[in-house]
């Protein structure tokens, strides 16, 4: 028997309007991930449980119109507990979360439904099907959270009428721009573990529940953490005594974004340095 | 001149375990077929190919590029996995007007595409239902269109024919037969060698990492004859299948499976069989069909005693 070595002329280097000799454009490849990882995400059962956690203060928001308002203490305002309800709800536990089970999903749904095959086998940079994922997750979450964020913060200010509402929306506005840097900087970092670990989950767990304690402690600690930085961005904390102390210390704005940025920046780059050196078929 | 696809002493090995050993070998235009049991590195070398696996030692080249690293490529190499796994929710059309964007089609070119491709794989009618409602063979043939629908000069087909009924069997292997007669260069591994026989007479031999043989499949089929042959067919009507077939003097055994949709066939004349399975299958109702993993491991087993 013989080896059958036959040769043939290179294909033409362009068809069908396309460069073949270079892979799809970056922002046109991640466009199309981002199509179909939208679809995938929108409709997935994640995303239900979801926006039931993202919406939760919805409800709360009723209740609170309905029951609570009248047993509320005097010194605080509706206004103060709706800071209550961004800084601790959303900032520091239910965003963080949401970022733990989309962004470490990004890829690790993939690898585990084996369809990263496909992914992998178009002529698109590794760097660009991250990115359109991690959009995804970014405008998924996003579009959870900002109307909720909205409609509860209505619903808690306007308990005793509108005035005083509008030199407050201001503040609304800064919130919701603290929303999606918190989607940014967590989904940064667990992009990051999803690409890292098999199992990230439990790590991220730990991450957000026992280091990001840290940020309670007094001196330079807190800035080994995210959350020190996203909870020193809510400007209307609630008064001095009673839940003031939960806030921990206020880091200069300037610095927050300087550190926030840094550490989206840094932690998406390594995610796609990972991404783009790994084998995933190993683990089929 | 370059070849399609060169292995150059190229070897993979996941840890302790060495699942290509040393392979140098080069694939031209037409079919090949990679033929091995079930273990014996097929997908390995597929993969190296497909640039989902870098070589631990050596070259794997894909048109004269390094098959690692090289995600143009695959604007000229279309790939079949093995595993039957899809986003679920993505109707057939959906599906493969996803993975055409991402070879960098604009829309219309991606609905005329995809639209071809349906047709090829004769799937049009099924194109608006989700993949999650397909059946297996369905499922094999929507793998295949996203392979064929940019139009590729290289496939990579790892077990296409896996599931498929016998008519849908015979359509794709007309299929690849087809692009290998266009000048394509298809390498197409499966474990069964009628399977592979039906498409080609080149073909590559692997066992245990490494290739025992390759060129023409007829010297291996003849080795074929000593081994009875073992075929599981499942059928709507399992006990018209088997009416059908005992009677015929290639059939050694016949017997039932334990959920009673399964029938397996031992023969010692293959082709006969497989040649008279279309007319016995229309009117049983045959779904799904394989053959097992033993056959072709008993004939690397004399191959390698030899």
């Amino acid at each position: 028997m013989s080896a059958s070595a036959a040769a043939r002329p290179p294909a033409p280097e362009s068809t069908a309007g396309r460069d073949t000799s270079r892979p799809v454009p970056f922002p046109r490849a991640a466009r199309a991930v981002f199509d179909l990882a939208l679809e995938g995400m929108v409709w997935s059962r994640r995303s239900l449980l979801m926006a039931i956690l993202l919406g939760l203060p919805i409800a709360f928001g009723l209740l609170f119109r309905g029951v609570i308002v009248s047993r509320l203490p005097p010194r605080m305002t509706a206004f103060d507990l709706y800071g209550f309800v961004i800084a601790i709800y959303y900032i520091r536990n239910a965003l963080p979360l949401a970022a733990l089970f989309y962004a470490t999903a990004l890829i690790a749904d993939e690898v585990d439904g084996r369809t990263i095959t496909y992914l992998l086998t178009r002529p698109v940079r590794r760097g660009a099907i991250l990115f359109g994922k991690f959009a995804a997750y970014l405008v998924t979450t996003a579009c959870l959270t900002l109307p909720a964020v909205v409609i509860t913060f209505f619903l808690l200010t306007t308990t005793r009428g509108w005035t005083g509402v509008g030199a407050r929306v201001p503040d609304l506005f800064r919130d919701l721009g603290v929303v999606v840097l918190t989607l940014l900087a967590y989904g940064a970092f667990f992009t990051l573990m999803g690409v890292l670990l098999r199992r990230p989950v439990i790590p991220g767990l730990l991450f957000l529940f026992v280091w990001e304690l840290v940020a309670n402690l007094p001196g330079y600690m807190p800035r080994l953490t995210i959350t020190a930085y996203l909870r020193s961005l809510i400007r209307h904390r609630p008064p001095d005594e009673g839940l003031a102390e939960i806030f921990g210390q206020v880091l200069p704005t300037a610095l927050c974004l300087e550190a926030l940025g840094a550490m989206i920046v840094v932690f998406l780059a390594a995610a796609l340095w990972i991404f783009a050196a790994r084998e995933y078929v190993l683990e089929q | 001149m370059t070849a399609a696809l060169e292995y150059v002493r190229a070897s993979r090995w996941y840890g302790q375990v060495i699942a290509l050993n040393d392979v140098t070998t080069t694939v031209g235009p037409g079919v090949t077929g990679l033929l091995g049991p079930n273990g014996a590195g097929k997908s390995t070398f597929l993969k190296l190919a497909a640039g989902q696996l870098a070589p631990s030692q050596g070259e794997v080249r894909v048109l004269g590029k390094p098959a690692w690293g090289s995600p143009e490529l695959f604007h000229r190499v279309g790939t079949c996995p093995e595993p039957d796994a899809f986003w679920e929710n993505l109707t057939g059309q959906q599906f493969l007007m996803a993975l055409l964007r991402l070879t960098g089609f604009e829309e219309a070119e991606c609905v005329r595409r995809a639209q071809a491709a349906l047709e090829q794989v004769a799937l049009t009618e099924a194109r608006d239902r989700k993949i999650g409602g397909y059946s297996k063979g369905m499922r094999q043939r929507i793998k295949m269109a996203q392979a064929l629908a940019h139009d590729p000069d290289v496939l990579l087909l790892d077990e296409p024919l896996s599931g498929m009924d016998p008519v849908n069997r015979r359509r794709t292997v007309d299929l690849v037969k087809r692009l290998g007669r266009e000048g394509k260069t298809v390498l197409v591994s499966s474990h069964i060698l009628h399977e592979v026989e039906a498409m080609t007479r080149r073909v590559l031999l692997i066992h245990n990492g490494r290739i025992l043989a390759e060129g023409d499949v007829r010297e291996i089929r003849d080795l074929m004859d000593e081994h009875p042959h073992t075929v599981a067919l499942r059928a709507r009507d399992p006990r018209r299948l088997a009416q059908a077939v005992v009677g015929a003097p290639h059939v050694i055994s016949l017997s039932f499976g334990a959920e009673g949709e399964w029938v397996t066939v031992q023969t010692a004349r293959p082709d006969e069989f497989y040649a008279a399975l279309p007319e016995a299958a229309v009117g049983s109702g045959v779904t799904e069909m394989y053959s097992p993993d033993e056959n072709l491991e008993s004939v690397f087993r004399y191959l390698v005693a030899r």
